[in-house]
């Protein structure tokens, strides 16, 4: 029965291995474009432009309120038909169907996006105004004073929820399996199919996701570390 | 001499004003600020020299701290003007007619030159005490990384700082960080220095530490405005004391004129009351 997991004949060992690339593909990218989405969000909530600050809460209070596959959905099926009827006006016809992995890619970190913001928000306000005024008072313009100043303390407040983002994002991508994109839950479900060992290939994949979580777990608890410089050592 | 002696300030080509305030380090003329519905300075005005040392003294709401934050546009005033070494801090309004800097790259050029020295420190916490000293002089005035460690290094030692430029600032006692503060400041060369309290903040051990710094500065001909409850030091350092109250200039002169014979029965109060 082993020998379904390897790379010989019956073997799904490539194929899992492949999914699980995929899984990392949508779910590095879908991250990075959410601390984008979520990195603007927080801006705008934090700004005094009052269409912006409402701009900012409506897409954080929607997205997250909503199922994230209800997202992948919309933005999949809803954008298909959008692009038929696109197409269409152009004089061609036919459904038109988008390419599973960007879409994916954009309904995940849509969703990712949203938490981003609120962390992000959360690690913006914790950092005292004073240190602000210090930059500010030495003559260091808006964004100097945000690179230098802001920035990495933002970081240090934002990251321990920035991993619990990157959790769910990482998760979230066997949603977008749903659509035929062949990540690891994809592979799981394919191969138990085909082998009729449903139990193999799920614990399986579980142990494979479990893996991703616990070592990319271990980055963020060494990017804390780095950023929490100055502070903890008071702390020890 | 000032801008009261000027044809209107508004027709004023900034070369006469530079002409006309040649030794003025500070001139503010007529400040209004307002929070909300409290006016919290009913115009101010107030001259600084080279080399002035000037004491702001009054009770706690009586608007010295906001007339110091105001110079150097960390508040806006709502009214009046402000000129730096001659040079006007330009104001504009925005859409919904609140006051506001007209360019906001002059009112980084111009904090580069105004020192601020603040209550809480403020000292940037992930970074050393070096860090800190050498961050604006290498990121706002582009000083070669080396050039600009050796000399802050030379102001650590000033400070007596000089085994502590690795420390985090958790790792100082508030005097330390203060004194770790005033190095900051001191690294952009600045021609005038706001103190805004700087020993408030401070458990009373400490507070001799940094009134010493202070002092040397002093001597060494700094211009400075400082802010302070701490009497006996205004009255010996200070060339110029400012009495605030409720927004308004009450008194000022001497430190011997306003601390041993005062006219106004509020300053003669407040400082039977404070010292």
């Amino acid at each position: 029965m082993i020998d379904l997991l390897g790379f010989g004949g019956r073997g799904w060992g490539l194929q899992l291995l492949q999914g699980m690339g995929m899984t990392l593909l949508v779910a590095v990218s879908a991250y990075l474009w959410g601390l984008l989405l979520g990195g603007a969000a927080a801006a705008l909530k934090l700004s005094g432009h009052r269409g912006g600050r409402v701009a900012a809460d409506v897409y954080t209070t929607i997205v997250r309120g909503v199922p994230s596959l209800l997202v992948i959905y919309l933005l999949f099926f809803g954008g298909n038909s959008a692009a038929t009827w696109v197409v269409s006006l152009l004089g061609f016809n036919g459904p038109v169907e988008l390419s599973a992995l960007p879409v994916g890619i954009l309904a995940v970190g849509t969703v990712s996006g949203a938490y981003s913001a609120e962390v992000l928000r959360g690690g913006a306000l914790a950092v005292p105004h004073g240190q602000v005024e210090a930059a500010k008072a030495l003559g260091m313009n808006r964004w100097l004073t945000f690179r230098r100043v802001m920035l990495p303390q933002v970081l240090r407040y934002a990251l321990p929820g920035l991993g619990n983002v990157w959790q769910l994002t990482l998760k979230d991508t066997s949603l977008v399996s749903v659509v035929a994109l062949v990540e690891l839950m994809r592979v799981a479900y394919l191969a138990q199919g085909a082998t009729r060992q449903p139990f193999l290939f799920f614990t399986t994949a579980g142990v494979l996701y479990l893996g991703m979580a616990g070592l990319s777990g271990r980055l963020f608890a060494r990017a804390e570390l780095w950023a929490g410089r100055g502070v903890r050592r008071a702390a020890r | 001499m000032g801008p009261d002696e000027f044809r209107g300030p508004m027709t004023q080509s900034p070369a006469v004003a530079v002409a006309d305030q040649a030794n003025t380090a500070i001139q503010v003329r007529d400040l209004h600020k307002r929070f909300g519905e409290t006016e919290v300075l009913k115009g101010v005005s107030l001259t600084a020299r080279d080399g002035d040392v000037i004491s702001l003294i009054g009770s706690s709401g009586s608007g010295k701290s906001t007339l110091l934050r105001c110079i150097n546009l960390l508040e806006t005033p709502d009214e009046g003007q402000v000129w730096v070494n001659g040079e006007l801090i330009r104001m504009g309004r925005d859409r919904r007619g609140h006051a506001v800097p007209a360019d906001r790259k002059q009112v980084d050029r111009i904090r580069q030159r105004l020192g601020m020295v603040f209550q809480g420190f403020n000292l940037w916490t992930h970074m050393t005490v070096l860090e800190n000293v050498i961050e604006a002089p290498v990121h706002v005035l582009g000083v070669p990384r080396g050039e600009a460690v050796d000399r802050a290094k030379a102001l650590l030692d000033k400070v007596g700082l000089g085994q502590r430029q690795d420390y985090y600032p958790s790792q100082l006692s508030g005097g330390q960080q203060q004194r770790a503060a005033i190095a900051r400041m001191l690294a952009m060369q600045p021609r005038v220095m706001l103190f805004d309290e700087p020993t408030s903040a401070l458990d009373p051990e400490l507070v001799g530490e940094v009134l010493r710094v202070i002092r040397q500065l002093a001597d060494e001909g700094a211009t400075m405005l400082i802010v302070t409850h701490e009497m006996a030091f205004a009255r010996d350092v200070s060339s110029h004391v400012l009495f605030l109250h409720q927004g308004r200039v009450e008194e000022e002169g001497t430190p011997d004129e306003v601390f041993g014979n005062p006219r106004s029965e509020r300053c003669r109060q407040f400082l039977a009351r404070g010292a």
